[in-house]
Formats: structure tokens, C-alpha cells, sequence
């Protein structure tokens, strides 16, 4: 994390969320957006993607938030640069989303599908999650993508198709903790919720400084 | 500043490394490539001639100058700046390309508010407080001229970062190679040195006339499949 934890936040926290293409992350977002809400905190969202408005629009017709809490800003095909060598555009709607509703405590910034080696400039957002899926095959932490390794919450999602897929999940939890060290990772089931609560208690802790 | 220093100036603000935006931007020509209206390099090619000499040449160089000599004033003609900003507000006909040309202009003015640069500060509040724009070329005038640019300089900075951002999306959709865009990219240096031999239109004069991409911009904001925000 880019910042010391030492006092709360004034101004609305953000968070990255990065990881290939369909392991997740939108519909991690429509999890975590009631999770947060019911514990008072109040949530904007902008969206990366990559050739149409879809996950902008399935956010805002999803009756989960405020669609002008919800902003899409286009990657010019780039959805790496846009959160990596140039992060302005995005940086740009969530200043325009935090003057507009000062209540906001998170800012979720969603990345475009992209690859294991996509990052986030700290310049852009004060922590970030990287979503993987156990149908994107079993060796994916071991590959060590700076995703994997560098993002401040790794979340392997889809635990329930793992034997569906012939992917080893202990393999998975195993490999991923080896190469992360002690960062921490979740384990989810975002269809059903399952890890959510665990994601929300360490957003808590780690970007909202709650105990 | 040494010859040295402003040649490197100049190359950093030329850059496509320097973050401002440019790459979410393809003024038309995503529209223009979908329909089968460039369809390959020629195409490209044309379509970058057409926006430098139909537009560039005689709109954006006489507004980025017009503002380099506001900012080259003692504190700055802050005023003058506004006045210049509304102009390219009120003259932008296409929605995505006002709104892009705002977009990227903040983002510029952002990025040199956060490194410090004189009187980028104040300019962010009054376009957070709505009373001004901050348009692409305005800002490109204001900012190199605080970082010690020259005007002429600031000219072919900004003809080269036209350039490269309709090439570099060019490219990103697929339209060129990277051989050819760097082909093309070579090939607008005389078109760019020929305008740059003649007087820019003054301020009251600024016209621009280029109706095929500005149209495209405009069946840009209805459409389903977009990479780019014009």
C-alpha cells in the first residue's frame, strides 16, 4: 500500500480492481456494493471496458447503486495504460464522482479484462485487488504475474468450479501464497457471496483504517 | 535553459509517455475505420494530412498561440486564457470532440498541477468551478509556456502529439502497422513545416473545416462498440 496507516481517510478511498478477462470482477463488485452499504459505507464506481459500456451499464441497471454513481471512461484499447502509464482519464471521473458526492467512502475503479502483468499506479488508486478464477487453470499463481504478486488482496474466485475444471485449489492457495509472502489472498464464490464478507473486513481494516 | 535542456523539454512533452490522456481519443477516425471509410494506410495517411491542414493549421495552432502569450505574460492574462477557452467552447461543434478536447486538456493541466508547474494550480480550481473549460490546445499553450517552451517549440509539439495520437490509435485498431506509422508519421514533417512557415490566423479568424471526421465524431456518441471516448 502506498500509504501509512495512520489516520482515516477525509477524501474517498480507491480501489483497483484488475485480472483477466471474465474472471470476475464486475460481478465481485455487485457483491461487495451491498456488503459496504450495509455497513455504512457508501460506494462510486468507474468502469474500464474495453470495446462497449456493458459492465458500466450492468452496474447501473443492476438496482444495486445510483447509475450517476457509475462512470465509464473509454481505454483507447489500452486498458493496461489507462491504469498503469497514463491513469489521468480515470483519475479525472473519480475526482468528478468524489466533488459530486462527498458521503462516498470507496471509489472502485475496475479495470479492463487484461493480462496477469497488468498494475495500477499508486498515483491512481491507494490499494488494489487482482481476480483470478480457478477455470483460467490451476497454474496461474505459479506463473507470478505482477498482478499475482504485487497486488495489495489477490482474490481467486470461482472456488466452486475448480472441480469442474480439473483445477486443484489447494494447488492454487499453495502456489499463491508462496510467491505473495504474507499479502494477504481471499478465496470466493462471487455467485453466492462466499469470501465477500472477508474482502469487506479487509478493505475495512487496510483502506479505511476501521479496526 | 540550455539548448540540451530545451530539446529534452520539448521531448518530454512530446512524448506519448507523458500521461495525458491522448490515448482514449481517436477524433473520428474509430468511426471512419468501422465504416470502411480508411481502410488502410493511404487512408490513414490522408486523414492525418486532413486533420493537421483542415483543422490544426487554422483552429488549435492559433488558440495554443494565443495562449502561450497569455501565459508568457507577468502572472500570466488569466482573463485572456478564459476568453480564448470559451472561443474553442463555443466554436466545437461535435459534442465528443468538445468534450474530448475539455477531457484532454484537463488531464494535461492535472498532471502539471501535480508536478508543480506555476499557475496550473489556480487554472485547475476555476475549471473545477466552472468558470472555464480548459481545452486540449488552451492548456498546451499555457502549460509549456510556464515550463519554459518556446512558441514555436510548443507548435511542433503539439503537430507531433496530433499526430501520434491519431497514429497510435490508428495502429491500436488495427488500420496500420508499425512500420507504417512510423512511414506516415515521417512523411507529415514537411506538411507540418509548410504550415508552420505561415502566419497562424489570428484569434478572431480561427476556422476549421474537416465536416467528414466531425460527422463521424458526432455518429461516434450513439454507437455500441466503442474503444475510444470520440
Amino acid at each position: 500500500m502506498k500509504s501509512e496507516k495512520i489516520f482515516k481517510h477525509t477524501s474517498p478511498a480507491r480501489v483497483g480492481i484488475g485480472g483477466p478477462v471474465g474472471s470476475g470482477k464486475t460481478a465481485l463488485i455487485e457483491k461487495l456494493i451491498p456488503t459496504l452499504e450495509a455497513r455504512g459505507i457508501e460506494v462510486a464506481v468507474v468502469t474500464n471496458d474495453l470495446v462497449t459500456k456493458e459492465d458500466a451499464e450492468r452496474l447501473k441497471r443492476s438496482g444495486l447503486i445510483d447509475p450517476d454513481r457509475v462512470r465509464a471512461v473509454e481505454t483507447g484499447a489500452c486498458p493496461h495504460t489507462a491504469i498503469r502509464e497514463d491513469p489521468t482519464l480515470n483519475i479525472q471521473a473519480a475526482d468528478d464522482l468524489a466533488a459530486e458526492f462527498p458521503s462516498v467512502g470507496i471509489i472502485i475503479i475496475e479495470s479492463g479484462g487484461d493480462n496477469l502483468a497488468s498494475t495500477f499506479s499508486l498515483d491512481l488508486v491507494d490499494y488494489w485487488l487482482f481476480v483470478i478464477d480457478t477455470a483460467g487453470g490451476d497454474d496461474i499463481p505459479r506463473k507470478k504475474g505482477p498482478g499475482i504478486i504485487r497486488s495489495d488482496l489477490l482474490v481467486i474466485n470461482k472456488i466452486d468450479l475448480a472441480p469442474l475444471v480439473g483445477s486443484d485449489l489447494e494447488l492454487m492457495e499453495k502456489d499463491a501464497n508462496e510467491v505473495r509472502g504474507d499479502r494477504p489472498m481471499v478465496m470466493t464464490n462471487c455467485a453466492t457471496g462466499e469470501g465477500i464478507v472477508a474482502i469487506v473486513n479487509q478493505l475495512s481494516r487496510d483502506v479505511l483504517f476501521d479496526a | 535553459m540550455s539548448n540540451a535542456s530545451l530539446l529534452l523539454a520539448s521531448l518530454q512533452h512530446g512524448d506519448s509517455f507523458f500521461p495525458s490522456g491522448a490515448v482514449s481519443f481517436s477524433w473520428g477516425l474509430e468511426t471512419l475505420f468501422s465504416e470502411g471509410a480508411l481502410t488502410n494506410a493511404d487512408d490513414i495517411e490522408a486523414f492525418a494530412r486532413t486533420q493537421l491542414q483542415g483543422r490544426w493549421a487554422g483552429f488549435d495552432r492559433s488558440v495554443l498561440i494565443s495562449a502561450h502569450d497569455a501565459a508568457s505574460l507577468k502572472d500570466g492574462d488569466i482573463d485572456e486564457l478564459h476568453r480564448i477557452d470559451a472561443i474553442v467552447e463555443t466554436q466545437t461543434l461535435a459534442r465528443e470532440m468538445r468534450d474530448g478536447s475539455h477531457r484532454s486538456g484537463l488531464a494535461l493541466l492535472r498532471v502539471h498541477e501535480k508536478m508543480g508547474t506555476p499557475g496550473t494550480s489556480s487554472y485547475y480550481d476555476d475549471i473545477r468551478g466552472n468558470k472555464t473549460r480548459g481545452h486540449l490546445s488552451v492548456m498546451q499553450g499555457f502549460v509549456w509556456a510556464r515550463c519554459g517552451i518556446t512558441k514555436f517549440d510548443a507548435q511542433v509539439i503539439a503537430a507531433h502529439a496530433l499526430c501520434v495520437g491519431l497514429l497510435g490509435a490508428a495502429l491500436r485498431l488495427g488500420a496500420i502497422g508499425h512500420v507504417d506509422s512510423q512511414r506516415i508519421l515521417a512523411s507529415l514533417r514537411d506538411p507540418i513545416d509548410l504550415i508552420l512557415c505561415h502566419e497562424a490566423p489570428v484569434l478572431e479568424r480561427v476556422h476549421a473545416f474537416t465536416p467528414h471526421s466531425e460527422i463521424a465524431v458526432m455518429r461516434h456518441e450513439t454507437a455500441d462498440s466503442r474503444l475510444f471516448a470520440n
